[in-house]
């Protein structure tokens, strides 16, 4: 004990790097310290079944389904408001933005052959955010009513770990708490990579929470990554008239997981639509310094270089975990190379009380994949059993059109050897797509080729993004496309093009 | 309602049309109504039904309707009773559970005579219980070698043999009779529940297989290892087509390995049993499509330690986002007011504070209020200005907990007398504990009491944790009554 007391050398009092030290006397002084400074601010509850920290996606639906089984649980988040990246400032309000932009451009751009006259049509864009948030809110209320309604605690505040079992809460009103829980679930979800060498302001410089919140419509916009996210928000933002150039380092937009074939497609309505594409491209430096911004540009494999200049440039090259601030070094949990945490197939750490979900940690960051991983994790504490299929978990792009798949792609199935067959169907001779006068896209099946068993499905067109829930549940039972062509679907339906594409996969379509 | 699709598993012979499958009703769909909602009146109020059945039957309680289900009536699913030697192709036909509830029944009737054959529907004998009659429907072919209860007798147990039957290409003279295999309460619900398919793992069909019948399968030269399951879901429609394109009942395709997810029976599967692809094709096609329903945690780079990151990171000339290394805030304070604090209080009021008391309430006033840190907190700046939560506050209340180290060299144990509390000795207060004694030998220059508080803390935030550490030192250094209060 005495060794706290024991002279140290002087420390000059000034700033300095800091390396690891010990802390003794701290030590011997904090519970009293803690004590001392919780007093007042928050009363020490009992050990609960289940803490979570993160409501976003994982975390909310995790804590609404212990709350169902009957566990004592607590949920912790850091911000004002539940949901996550998800319902606040990702899935829900870029969907928001990506109807309404799309309405809007349909009014101006589509509407004379339909034999609708239209007067002058103008934006709001005030309003149009304002509907934005009039969704979000209604949607994170909404899941605070369910927290209630499944007798969830919501802690609001900063969670970091003071022992395997103790939380310590940083309150949003100050002061802070402790919670013990039984097990822990770490669902801290994700963040924006943010790109060397360009410091992001969210006003010239943003990331996709920037371009949710735009105050004008910029006239030239410059988007770094042609993912998902980077393609919706150029969608929206071209739709509303700024003139949008992507650059993307690989040689197709989307990402790699969407097929090669869909993605030349989707290239091609996009450009017609008015986006500009640079793919095989890569941004070497930036420069916010001036006017706008300056992106020096090279091509991916060497050579030609030139400049971009725009007012706003979107970084949007994809996200990482985010686990900064919980304290992991303190109790030991480990991350990859790249930030997730490490777990096992039931999402355990090397602590096994702790699971980790969503986001924070392996596998596609979508908001549906922590949603199943959550009820799985719970399910795992409840029942020993939890059931994620990764080979079924769809992608969807909300461009107009859309475009969706689950499974495996073309590039994949090659490079693993497998001998599959293709089949499909263009919307071009689906009865409803032609009465909608919205004829772009086709729907895709990959199948082996002994088989018959389905592998993937890939769809672009108006509907996609709910077409594919069929092709994933098929994934889910090991359907062949003879199943799926066997099955009948409603007349006039977009849904037929994903018959006929299962029949021209086994036999022959009807239609083509 | 279709019959056999689920619970025995069974549709009725393989070709069937639907009409006809619609009329039947098998114990399995009882079951599974009573485990649904308790509808088991559904069953006997009925009140002709056909009993399909073969010898393949075997118990074969879903999960669902498993645990409801007495383990007596579980076995009782066993209509053949295989006769322990697989030379023989005889096998015992016991008395059928026609519903969940049923003990016992009558044989009302027979209606085929010893020796003769039958073939798949065929109606074999109509059974009386409390509730209702019915007839039972041979579902395979063989032959009635032997009745062994006559029509009239009352009372059979379930489970209990009533006649012995054989193949068709047995000669019947020769054919050796089982012993009866009294089923013993305690062996059955065993077997029942190795019966049960288990969701996560389809190779517990192999028991099934241990009562299939000693006859030679009609299996192609092709044919798969591995063991066939009895198909508890409606058939997929590619496989229904396949086994009526080929002639195949759908009791064949119960024997079918069925690599599909929780053992269901696919395309592919029929197709490998057929020979038409090679005969592991579809498993292993299956384990493959398995493994990408997993995450792929195989080849994880675990991050290097903080250091050696950041190091690695120097070495490449990358800007990228460095985790910016802590900083350490220090500021000298000198705890002379506070021990002359603790002294007036022992004097006039003969209480002792400890140090530590001291400390934790000047953090306590120091946290209040600080100036917010500044810099990359913008993201969420932001989104909560997005979402209209609130407009960022100009200070918010800390958190710090001050980091001190005694500067003055102490002589310990010296003078000490009994074991002390560190804090009593820290605070100097106790009289059995007298103040730590400066040894004037180690040149710190003057020591009044004057210690380091520090705060390590990230970039961006050196003055609010200046601010707080400030805040300290002027609480303990000149109105140490604050603490007391
Ligand atoms: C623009 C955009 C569009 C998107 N569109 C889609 C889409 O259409 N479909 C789709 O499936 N996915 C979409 N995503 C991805 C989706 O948002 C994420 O996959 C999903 O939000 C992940 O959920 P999560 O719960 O793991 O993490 P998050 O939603 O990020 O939630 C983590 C939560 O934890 C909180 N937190 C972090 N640390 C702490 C701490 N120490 N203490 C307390 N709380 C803490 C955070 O404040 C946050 O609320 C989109 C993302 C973006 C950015």
């Amino acid at each position: 004990m005495f060794k706290a007391l024991a002279p140290r050398a002087a420390r000059p009092p000034t700033l300095r790097s800091l390396s690891a030290r010990p802390s003794k006397l701290f030590q011997t002084i904090s519970p009293l310290l803690a004590g001392r400074i919780s007093r007042g601010y928050a009363t020490e509850s009992e050990e609960k079944d289940l803490v979570i920290i993160g409501g976003g996606v994982a975390g909310y639906v995790a804590a609404i389904k212990a709350g169902q089984e009957g566990l004592k649980v607590a949920c912790i988040e850091k911000r004002g408001a539940l949901g996550g990246t998800c319902l606040n400032v990702g899935c829900i309000p870029s969907k928001s933005l990506l109807n309404n932009s799309h309405l809007y451009h349909q009014i101006l751009h589509d509407t004379k052959n339909r034999g609708i006259d239209v007067g002058e049509v103008k934006l709001n864009l005030a309003q149009m955010m304002k509907a934005k948030d009039t969704s979000v809110s209604g949607l994170t209320k909404g899941v605070e009513f369910l927290f209630k309604k499944n007798n969830v605690e919501y802690i609001k505040g900063t969670g970091a770990f003071a022992d395997e079992h103790t939380i310590k809460v940083n309150l949003v009103d100050g002061g802070e708490t402790h919670v013990r829980g039984k097990n822990i679930f770490i669902a801290t979800g994700s963040e924006s990579t943010p790109f060397p060498g360009l410091e992001v302001d969210e006003k010239k410089v943003i990331t996709s929470t920037g371009a949710l919140a735009l105050k004008e419509v910029p006239k030239k916009m410059a988007v770094i990554g042609g993912g998902i996210i980077g393609l919706e928000m150029a969608s929206v933002w071209s739709r509303l008239g700024a003139e949008v150039t992507v650059v993307e380092f690989l040689g197709q937009i989307g990402g790699p997981g969407m097929d090669a074939e869909v993605a030349k497609q989707a290239q091609k309505l996009l450009t017609k639509q008015g986006l500009k594409f640079k793919l095989n491209t890569k941004v070497t430096a930036g420069d916010a310094g001036g006017e706008g911004v300056k992106l020096s540009l090279e091509a991916a494999k060497g050579g030609k270089e030139e400049t971009l200049d725009s007012d706003i440039v979107l970084v949007a090259i994809g996200r990482r975990a985010y686990t900064s601030g919980l304290g992991l070094e303190a109790i030991g949990l480990e991350t990859d190379d790249r930030g997730r945490l490490v777990i096992d197939q039931e999402y355990r750490t090397k602590l096994p009380h702790i699971r980790v979900i969503g986001d924070c940690t392996f596998g596609p960051m979508l908001a549906h994949k922590a949603e199943e991983e959550a009820y799985a994790a719970v399910e795992f504490l409840t029942k020993n059993y939890g059931h994620v299929n990764y080979n079924a978990i769809p992608s969807v792009m909300y461009t107009h059109p859309e475009v969706a798949w689950v499974g495996q792609n073309e590039q994949e199935l090659k490079k693993e050897g497998i001998n599959y067959k293709v089949g499909s169907f263009p919307f071009s001779a689906n009865s409803r797509a032609k009465t909608n006068l919205d004829t772009d896209g086709m729907v895709k099946f990959l199948a082996d080729a002994e088989t018959d068993r389905i592998l993937g499905v890939h769809i672009i067109g108006a509907n996609a993004g709910e077409m594919i829930a069929e092709g994933t549940l098929a994934l889910e039972y090991g359907a062949s496309t003879e199943d799926v062509a066997r099955t009948c679907h409603a007349h006039p339906t977009l849904a037929e093009a994903f018959k006929e594409a299962a029949m021209s996969t086994y036999s022959k379509a009807i239609h083509y | 309602m279709r019959g056999g699709s689920v619970g025995r598993g069974k549709n009725s012979a393989g070709g069937r049309s639907e009409a006809g499958l619609s009329t039947q009703q098998v114990p399995g769909n009882s079951r599974l109504k009573e485990t649904r909602g308790g509808a088991f009146s559904e069953f006997t109020a009925i009140d002709r039904k056909s009993i399909n059945f073969d010898r393949n039957a075997v118990c074969n309680g879903s999960p669902a309707s498993g645990q409801s289900r007495s383990p007596d009536f579980a076995a009782s699913y066993r209509y053949w009773q295989q006769s322990t030697s697989q030379h023989h192709a005889a096998s015992n036909f016991v008395m059928p559970a026609l519903s969940p509830t049923m003990t016992e029944g009558n044989i009302a009737s027979w209606k085929i005579k010893e020796g003769d054959s039958f073939a798949p529907g065929d109606v074999l004998l109509e059974i009386e219980t409390d509730k209702a009659t019915m007839d039972v429907e041979a579902q395979d072919e063989g032959v009635l070698a032997k009745i062994m209860q006559q029509d009239g007798t009352k009372a059979i147990k379930v489970g209990a043999r009533i006649a012995v039957l054989a193949d068709t290409d047995d000669d019947l003279s020769s054919l050796e009779i089982p012993a009866e295999e009294q089923p013993t309460p305690e062996s059955k619900p065993a077997e029942s529940s190795s019966d049960k398919p288990s969701a996560s793992n389809s190779s517990s069909s192999s028991q099934p297989q241990s009562s299939a019948p000693p006859k030679p399968a009609k299996k192609p030269s092709t044919a798969p290892p591995g063991e066939g399951k009895i198909q508890t879901y409606p058939l997929y429609p590619s496989v229904q087509m396949l086994l009526h394109q080929k002639g195949l009942s759908t009791e064949d395709a119960n024997k079918i390995p069925a690599s599909g997810p929780s053992g269901r029976l696919l395309k592919g599967d029929v197709l490998a049993y057929l020979g038409e692809i090679e005969s592991n094709y579809a498993a292993e096609q299956s384990k493959r499509i398995t493994d990408l329903g997993h995450l792929d945690l195989s080849n994880i780079k675990l991050a290097a330690p903080k250091k050696a990151a950041a190091e690695d990171k120097k070495a490449e000339g990358k800007q990228e986002a460095v985790p910016e290394p802590d900083l350490e805030v220090a500021i000298p304070v000198s705890l002379t007011a506070v021990y002359e604090a603790q002294e007036r209080l022992q004097e006039a009021l003969g209480m002792s504070l400890p140090l530590s008391t001291f400390i934790a309430r000047a953090s306590e006033i120091a946290n209040e209020k600080l100036p917010r840190a500044k810099g990359p907190a913008s993201a969420d700046e932001l989104f909560d200005s997005v979402l209209g939560l609130k407009t960022p506050k100009k200070t918010s209340r800390g958190s710090y907990t001050p980091h001190v180290t005694m500067m003055g060299p102490v002589t310990p144990a010296a003078r000490l007398t009994k074991a002390m509390d560190i804090i009593d000795v820290l605070a100097g207060s106790s009289k059995a504990a007298p103040r730590p004694v400066r040894s004037g030998a180690i040149g710190v220059g003057s020591w009044d009491g004057e210690n380091i508080f520090s705060l390590s803390v990230k970039k961006g935030e050196e003055r609010r944790a200046r601010v707080y550490l400030e805040r300290v030192k002027t609480v303990l250094e000149s109105e140490p009554g604050r603490c007391v209060l």
